[in-house]
């Protein structure tokens, strides 16, 4: 197990090391520059500005630099946001995205499991058709829509919840709703599959002959059991949230991480850029390992397999 | 102990001769695609999805041509008009009777004779045209994640595969790398280098695209491989290239479709994302997410202008989803639940 994790720990920082070299030369191809008003500078003062930023040094020396400053998680500083370093900017903003991604992710969980199991154990009724296709529907209607569409009922035309902005619970409710959507439809599609694998095992049999009522067998034996795999999807559901934040946070105008991250792409704040994907990147990377090694620890035959390469 | 019965001579009878019959096979035969189009039918979603896609391309390509305007036309006398077809602006429940939202005809009021189907848009844009010009980068960019899932995806967890060793090993690890990579990020530092449009997202997809299929295909071949009847083949002589082409890949056919399949919905969403956020196609070029993303400026006010785009969007995914499960129901009996 402790070689597996070292080999899993390499990995990601190699993954870590090009992502951040790469957007470090991606980002010196890139037309502009920190100087507004180019024109109206005179050559002095572009190169005590340039000076400042350490622009002036070539390539490789700005790229030692970064990697480390990096490493000290020092991201730079952005251009636009009155030269405010980037680190305190995504410290600023990560808060709404993080209780966003919590809520839609603890939400979305309970309800999709529920729903996945109701349709497991009501398997070919209406019910369970009811429940496949407002699974299908909630992974195929984009976020973006689905936010859409509840700000204009909800908020527009019921006057229920507030249609934007982030001043109170009641303000996470729509946006956490819209976000939740796909987790949900997943989380419902995986547990239904499973749950039926499960539920048709010889050990279901036994519980049942055994006299253990339905309720007792379909929690303590099947959900039990059926859950474990759902730990593979929590990597993928981690990039979707990230995802799900950049474009729900636009429509709700809430002030989190993915805003400020769209933001910056349209003002070409290429420091803000660049650490908020290092940033972003790190995480997912952080979560695939995490997955790697619970999955490893819960289910010993995967840590066999992974151990044998 | 079982007490035995006497048997006699007279409870047997001799059995009438058809053996010829024993042996006929009195169903055609079928192959596994006839077998799999068989159950693909049964599922009315995939039914559905199937007809839809069909629907929804013959629109992409025929209403922008046979259609009045161009997706970019401006005609600011016509701006902002609700939508209005023909023969169902008589049904009063249906939002395509020419009227606002205060319930007063446009057309009428301000004297304009064309039907606008899906209505117009604050710079008087067909939202017809422009809706199924946008349909059609999302196909083309449907169309283009499976062609890089078929070329790339199959040739490089073939090749991977197959020949295993030093090879397999180098190839596994810089997957396992681009793996780590969030997909997102590699197109958005693409999109930021090269203009936002069709190319820029074409070569991030080119190059982010075939890393699923690519471990799939690997996966099947490594299990394939060693099987008995390539084994034969190879006795016999067969080169690498015809065990790979004759003996590997038809067998691999089904998972290779089924992700596929998969990948089509989530390139298409991933489209729409991006210009929704502003960082796909650009204006006066017009794709589905950019649409819904204009329609939201004014969705108090001109609802359609969000409504009918993001109907389409979400039709064009459900359905491939729809299709990608019915197909791999269809083309796995195994993984049917």
């Amino acid at each position: 197990m402790a070689r597996y994790t070292l080999q899993r720990f390499v990995y990601m920082l190699i993954t870590l090391f090009i992502i951040a070299t790469a957007t470090f030369f991606l980002m010196k191809l890139l037309p502009g520059s920190p100087l507004q008003n180019q024109e109206k500078l005179s050559p002095e003062q572009q190169k005590i500005i340039l000076e400042k930023y350490g622009l002036n040094d070539p390539v490789p020396v700005q790229y030692i630099r970064y990697l480390g400053n990096l490493a000290k998680g020092d991201l730079g500083v952005s251009f636009q946001y009155d030269n405010r370093p980037v680190s305190q900017l995504i410290g600023d903003r990560i808060g709404p995205s993080a209780q966003l991604g919590f809520q839609a992710l603890v939400f979305g969980t309970i309800v999709g499991i529920l729903l996945g199991v109701i349709a497991a154990v009501r398997h070919n009724t209406a019910i369970d058709y009811t429940a496949t296709i407002l699974a299908v529907l909630g992974i195929s209607i984009p976020s973006f829509v689905f936010g859409g569409l509840l700000q204009y009922y909800i908020g527009v035309k019921l006057k229920l919840l507030p249609v934007a902005f982030w001043e109170g619970f009641e303000y996470t409710i729509m946006p956490t709703l819209a976000l939740s959507v796909f987790v949900i439809a997943s989380i419902a599609r995986f547990m239904r599959t499973e749950m039926l694998e499960v539920l048709g095992s010889d050990y279901i049999l036994t519980a049942r002959a055994k006299g253990i009522s339905g309720f007792g067998v379909i929690f303590k034996h099947g959900l039990r059991n059926a859950m474990i795999p759902i730990i593979t999807i929590l990597g993928p559901m981690a990039v979707n949230l990230m995802t799900g934040t950049l474009v729900i946070e636009q429509i709700f105008a809430v002030p989190g991480l993915g805003e400020q991250f769209v933001r910056s792409i349209n003002l070409n704040d290429y420091p803000v850029i660049m650490g908020t994907t290092i940033f972003y990147s790190a995480l997912f990377i952080l979560v695939i390992f995490i997955v790697d090694l619970l999955y490893g620890l819960i289910d010993p035959r995967i840590r066999l397999a992974g151990g044998k390469k | 102990m079982m007490t035995e019965k006497q048997l006699s001579p007279e409870l047997f009878e001799l059995a009438t001769e058809r053996q010829g019959d024993m042996e006929k096979i009195n169903r055609p035969s079928l192959t596994f695609f006839q077998d799999a189009w068989i159950r693909l039918r049964k599922n009315k979603g995939a039914v559905f999805g199937l007809v839809m896609i069909i629907i929804i391309t013959l629109m992409a390509i025929f209403a922008p041509i046979l259609s009045n305007h161009t997706y970019k036309e401006q005609n600011l006398k016509h701006a902002k008009l609700p939508p209005r077809i023909p023969v169902l602006e008589n049904i009063d429940w249906l939002p395509f009777n020419g009227k606002d939202m205060n319930g007063i005809n446009v057309y009428e009021k301000r004297g304009v004779k064309e039907y606008y189907w899906f209505g117009t848009d604050d710079l008087g844009r067909d939202l017809w045209t422009r809706t199924w010009y946008g349909a059609r980068i999302s196909l083309y960019i449907g169309v283009l994640a499976a062609a890089i899932d078929l070329l790339i995806g199959i040739a490089y967890g073939g090749i991977s595969g197959f020949y295993g060793g030093r090879v397999d090993n180098v190839m596994q690890r810089i997957i396992e790398v681009l793996v780590g990579i969030p997909n997102l990020i590699v197109v958005i530092l693409f999109i930021l280098v090269f203009e936002p449009g069709i190319i820029s997202i074409t070569v991030a997809m080119v190059i982010t695209g075939w890393v699923t299929m690519a471990r799939i295909v690997r996966g099947q071949i490594l299990k394939l491989k060693n099987m008995e009847y390539v084994l034969a083949a190879r006795t016999l002589g067969a080169s690498d290239s015809r065990i790979i082409a004759k003996h590997l890949l038809p067998n691999v056919v089904g998972p290779i479709i089924i992700t596929t399949m998969f990948t089509i919905p989530s390139a298409i969403f991933t489209e729409a994302f991006l210009s929704f956020i502003g960082l796909g196609i650009r204006p006066p070029q017009a794709s589905l997410g950019s649409l819904v993303n204009d329609g939201y400026k004014s969705i108090q006010t001109f609802p359609h202008l969000m409504m009918i785009p993001a109907f389409v969007i979400s039709l064009l995914i459900l359905s491939f989803n729809l299709l990608a499960d019915g197909l791999r129901d269809a083309l796995d009996p195994k993984m049917r639940k």
